[in-house]
């Protein structure tokens, strides 16, 4: 590789109720930047806006979100943002990947990480600067730590990384 | 695929440091962590010291911290190295006492241009 050019850059983005967790991946090893952005009231604009900065910023080759179409689970809000990510991607000719839960796991599953816990666990084996940003372990009358968007980010980007050979 | 480098990295080596910009400022004696948040955004290039003090924070050499400045004013300096050795060749031989000045020139050039192809192999 010529020392100009780094690994493709990849955006990670992974909706949820307050907002969105995003992970700036430069090749499986290099973590540039990642973290939570919350939009109050799930505001579709403003969801936009706030990612085309990050955008903007970072320049990616590829974004990968999840899959809008196989992603029963999910509510029709975020659904419905996937959709909008992705025509969003397509007008600033970004490659994007949508990828399924099942996926993500089916990769994570080579390293025994099936539950999204164990998962979280991996990558911060993997990228200690995310240790501090584990939460602690979820009780079942808890709902889910807003940190946890990053980890489902990193997963997503290292997922399109193993899966399609990047 | 590859792609090209960000301008500079100096979020992605705060945020492994766990530092604020508010604790980098202070560490670059500045007021306030806005300066920084610029840096770390594209807006504004540091001077030389503050290049230089990013460098003793991170332990990172400033061309891995500003990869894409440092990748921009190489490809520039090795178009200049370039168009000077070509000057020296086309020119007409120097005066007999200057020959060995000249030699020297051109050597010292071409040890840059090869070492930089090298590096791009």
């Amino acid at each position: 590789m010529n020392s100009h050019e780094t690994e493709s850059r990849i955006l990670a983005i992974y909706l949820n109720s307050r907002g969105f967790g995003f992970a700036v991946l430069e090749g499986p090893d290099r973590l540039v930047d990642w973290g939570v952005v919350h939009v109050p009231g799930g505001n579709r604009r403003r969801t936009l806006s706030k990612l085309a900065v990050i955008a903007n910023r970072y320049q990616p080759d590829h974004l990968v979100t999840g899959h809008p179409k196989k992603s029963p689970h999910r509510g029709v809000r975020v659904r419905h943002l996937l959709t909008a990510i992705i025509n969003v991607a397509s007008n600033k000719r970004i490659q994007r990947t949508g990828l399924s839960r099942a996926q993500v796991r089916r990769v994570f599953s080579k390293s025994r990480a099936t539950t999204k816990r164990a998962i979280a666990m991996t990558i911060a084996d993997h990228f200690p600067e995310l240790e501090p940003r584990l939460p602690p372990v979820r009780k079942p009358w808890m709902s889910e730590d807003t940190r946890m968007a990053i980890f489902d980010a990193v997963a997503l980007g290292l997922s399109l990384l193993l899966l399609h050979d990047l | 695929m590859a792609t090209h480098y960000l301008t500079n990295y100096l979020r992605t080596y705060r945020k492994r440091l766990g530092l604020s910009e508010d604790e980098i400022a202070f560490l670059l004696e500045c007021k306030s962590g806005a300066k920084v948040s610029r840096h770390e955004h594209f807006g504004r290039e540091p001077s030389l010291r503050t290049a230089l003090a990013y460098e003793a924070i991170f332990q990172v050499p400033v061309r891995e911290l500003f990869a894409g400045i440092y990748q921009t004013v190489e490809q520039n300096t090795l178009k200049q190295i370039r168009t000077l050795s070509e000057k020296l060749q086309a020119s007409d031989p120097p005066h007999p006492r200057h020959q060995r000045r000249r030699a020297q020139v051109e050597a010292a050039l071409l040890t840059r241009l090869i070492n930089i192809d090298h590096k791009h192999e």
